[in-house]
């Protein structure tokens, strides 16, 4: 009776709150296999990025630069989390010289033992704009960025690391985001080199 | 421990998590969004239809009042979880953010003013609540939904209130809050005092949005042996600059309630007991009314078990306005082992749904009243049957028949137009003849290990009557399928499939306001670090499904993503 009660009381909490959504770690066998962070390294990276389809009358190509972290999720998964920045001038006349854009990704790396060295990666990205502008403008094109602006998507890209030396790795990657933009989604390629450091 | 116990974990256990997918709510209270099993109309963070098909009548689930309740939000006369000040349990830090998809980005340079979506909207939410030190913890919480709110606030809501009405940034979010406070917890006692601010807009009988701010709102709770008990104090700000009006409301409310321990669970007869309490002071324009400025709600539940296939539960309370009652009998049968099988029916009678809410609401020298003369009476009889056939597959399914007398309605003096929007005067009333209902619901499970739980559900609703004047016809069938799966004990990918059919507003506009039936995806994905008490976590909701208004009055219900980050400490 009293696991009935107990249980009665667990599906009510279920029914009226949000169970404990970090209860995962009290799962011994769980926390047993983790790996999670068994490695661990810091990167930078940066290169140019390309829009793609109706995007490239919108904006130029650009260069971006940015940094990141890769640790250890599983054994042939790596978790990557990368923090960029970069300036977009427009290719059409609008009212703004530019917009500053920070990009935030987090996912992850798969090391397919089949193609190794080349990693295949994915995750979602977060989008952050602002026109670089002085005066404020509320029915031209562009004139939402006046405000922040803030898109979600998701990003594939494949890695290709060349080098390797002690602690420090380099290597060259391709990476395709599209943003779900409207009225129509936004998509941009680009590719760049990135430069890493592993701490443990 | 017995063959019926041992049943009747199972299926509690199973069917707990059978309608609840387990995709992740875009904020406490807001789990309403991804469900279907029934119907869901949401318009705003803070006002939504919610109605589990087979649960009989025709009112939804936060318009009763029910003890489990009581630290709920009282929005008008509902009652929500959201804005929850329920501190969060875990000591840990999280972090959230979202947007509905959809805004322009760079396609803005090259998009036409006359095909410019409507602006999309944010959410979010930071908190942190510190661990222990000698019993003391702290906590800090600071959320806002911008979701369902860009259309209400250009055309009609911008106009009634002053230049800002939410704490972070230029949108007119249908809630902000803000509070911190701190807390002490050991083996008897779990006390905290939280106090901070907040905007939010209501959803009135008239149907109008009403501002209102709670500067400040302060909460102290103390749960100690088996009594729980809560004080509130707000001071509530009115507005409408559009007509010059301000108003005020000091408001001191709360509980206390004796709840039934493990001691007095484990006898034949359960006792539980409390009251609920009000007490306001209102000055200027304030847009709604309690009678004589309080309400007290004493209740009294009880549970008597006179032997273990049978139970009874009954609810009471009584004022000097009001009495409702709650009560059931379940029986369960005697069938094989892996099987349940169990009868039951339920009775709620009452003058009001929520005794404890406002009882007048004033609406441009009109003064709609929010009681009616008489009471309710919802009868329900069911049926109940569940068998796990394996260790890895299970069915179900459960019928009903119910019939009410009384139900809540509203009766429409007039309606008036206002920009887009349609309110309306009249007074809350009742339906004086017996509308029947039946319902079926049916489902499959499938389950392997913890790497996959699926549910198939799904559930249809017939109902009759001499008359229609219900607020809401609720939609007649649904489909529901969901799948957890949880690979190498670390990730976790949730998502949801469901179709809902057609529901319609009567009461609120000329012509029946009809929801159309869709279908809906929902999906979130989750890395887990089980040795750091880490996760993060991100969430799609409503990829499928056309973005239409779900009431009156309301906002269009938006594809949408949210990313979330939580540490436990």
């Amino acid at each position: 009776m009293k696991k009935l009660i107990t249980i009665l009381a667990l599906g009510l909490t279920t029914f009226l709150h949000a169970e404990d959504s970090l209860q995962f770690r009290n799962d011994s066998i769980a926390v047993q296999n983790d790996i999670s962070f068994s490695h661990f390294a810091v990167f930078l990276d940066g290169g140019e990025i390309y829009p793609m389809g109706d995007l490239m009358d919108a904006v130029k190509n650009t260069l971006y630069g940015g940094v990141g972290i890769r640790y250890t999720y599983w054994d042939d998964v790596d978790g990557i989390v990368m923090f960029q920045y970069a300036y977009f001038k427009p290719n059409t006349d609008v009212f703004c010289d530019g917009a500053h854009q920070f990009m935030g990704r987090v996912g992850a790396d798969w090391k397919w033992k089949l193609i190794h060295p080349v990693v295949l990666g994915a995750g979602f990205t977060c989008n952050w704009t602002r026109a670089d502008a002085e005066e404020k403008y509320y029915d031209e094109r562009g004139s939402s960025l006046n405000d922040n602006e803030t898109e979600f998507g998701w990003y594939a890209r494949i890695s290709l690391p060349v080098f390797k030396y002690k602690e420090y790795s380099a290597g060259f990657h391709v990476l395709w985001e599209q943003l779900w933009t409207l009225p129509n989604r936004s998509n941009m390629l680009s590719a760049g080199i990135t430069i890493e450091r592993s701490l443990w | 421990m017995n063959s019926f116990v041992n049943k009747m974990i199972s299926v509690l256990a199973v069917f707990a998590c059978s309608v609840f997918a387990s995709v992740d709510a875009e904020m406490e209270g807001m789990e309403v969004v991804s469900r279907d099993d029934g119907t869901f109309l949401v318009g705003s963070p803070t006002f939504y239809f919610d109605r589990v098909l087979g649960t009989g009548g025709v009112h939804s689930e936060s318009e009763l009042w029910t003890p489990r309740k009581l630290r709920y939000r009282k929005l008008f006369n509902r009652l929500s979880i959201l804005p929850s000040w329920d501190p969060i349990a875990i000591p840990s830090i999280w972090m959230e953010t979202g947007n509905e998809l959809g805004d322009m980005i760079y396609q803005d340079f090259i998009t036409e003013k006359v095909d410019r979506p409507k602006n999309r909207t944010p959410i979010l939410e930071g908190g942190i609540r510190t661990p222990l030190f000698h019993g003391f913890w702290a906590t800090f919480r600071l959320f806002q939904d911008d979701h369902y709110s860009y259309v209400s606030s250009r055309v009609y809501r911008r106009f009634l209130i002053d230049k800002s009405f939410s704490l972070l940034g230029e949108n007119l979010p249908m809630f902000s809050s803000v509070y911190g406070g701190l807390g002490y917890t050991n083996d008897f006692i779990e006390a905290s005092v939280l106090a901070g601010m907040e905007y939010i807009w209501i959803f009135s009988e008239s149907s109008r949005w009403i501002p209102i701010k709670y500067k400040p709102r302060i909460e102290a709770r103390a749960d100690f042996d088996n009594f729980s008990t809560t004080l509130v104090y707000e001071n509530i700000e009115y507005q409408n600059q559009r007509k010059g009006e301000f108003g005020e409301r000091h408001e001191v409310n709360g509980s206390v309630a004796y709840n039934c321990g493990e001691k007095c669970k484990r006898g034949m007869l359960q006792l539980s007991a409390g009251l609920a309490f009000r007490f306001v002071d209102d000055d200027g324009d304030v847009y709604t009314g309690l009678k004589n400025d309080r309400v007290l709600w004493p209740y009294l539940e009880m549970r008597f078990i006179p032997m273990k296939p049978l139970k009874l539960d009954v609810m009471f309370g009584v004022n000097d306005r009001d009495w409702l009652v709650q009560d059931s009998i379940e029986y369960q049968v005697p069938a094989f082992e892996r099987m349940n099988i169990s009868v039951g029916a339920k009775n709620i009678a009452g003058t009001r749904l929520n005794p404890i809410a406002d009882t007048h609401e004033f609406f441009d020298g009109d003064t709609i009243s929010l009681t009616a003369n008489g009471y309710m009476n919802l009868l329900q009889a069911y049926v109940y049957f569940e068998d796990s056939l394996t260790n890895f597959i299970g069915f179900g399914a459960r019928g009903s028949f119910w019939a009410e007398y009384g139900a809540e309605t509203f009766d429409v003096k007039e309606f008036v137009n206002d920009t887009i929007f349609t309110f309306r005067h009249g007074d809350v009333a009742r339906i004086n003849s017996w509308i029947k209902g039946v319902t079926g619901e049916f489902w499959l499970k499938l389950w392997y290990k913890d790497l996959l739980k699926f549910t198939a559900l799904t559930g249809f609703e017939r109902i009759d009557g001499n008359e229609k004047r219900f607020e809401v016809n609720p939609s007649e069938f649904f489909v529901s399928f969901n799948a957890d799966w949880l690979i190498r004990k670390t990730f976790r990918i949730s998502h949801s499939l469901r179709y809902r059919s057609d529901a319609a507003w009567n009461l609120r506009s000329q012509d029946p306001f009809i929801v159309k039936g869709d279908w809906y995806w929902d999906a979130t994905f989750e890395q887990r670090f089980p040795k750091w008490g880490l996760s993060l976590a991100g969430t799609i909701i409503q990829a499928l499904g056309d973005e239409v208004s779900e009431i009156p009055n309301g906002d269009s219900s938006r594809m949408r993503f949210f990313c979330t980050a939580k540490k436990a400490f």
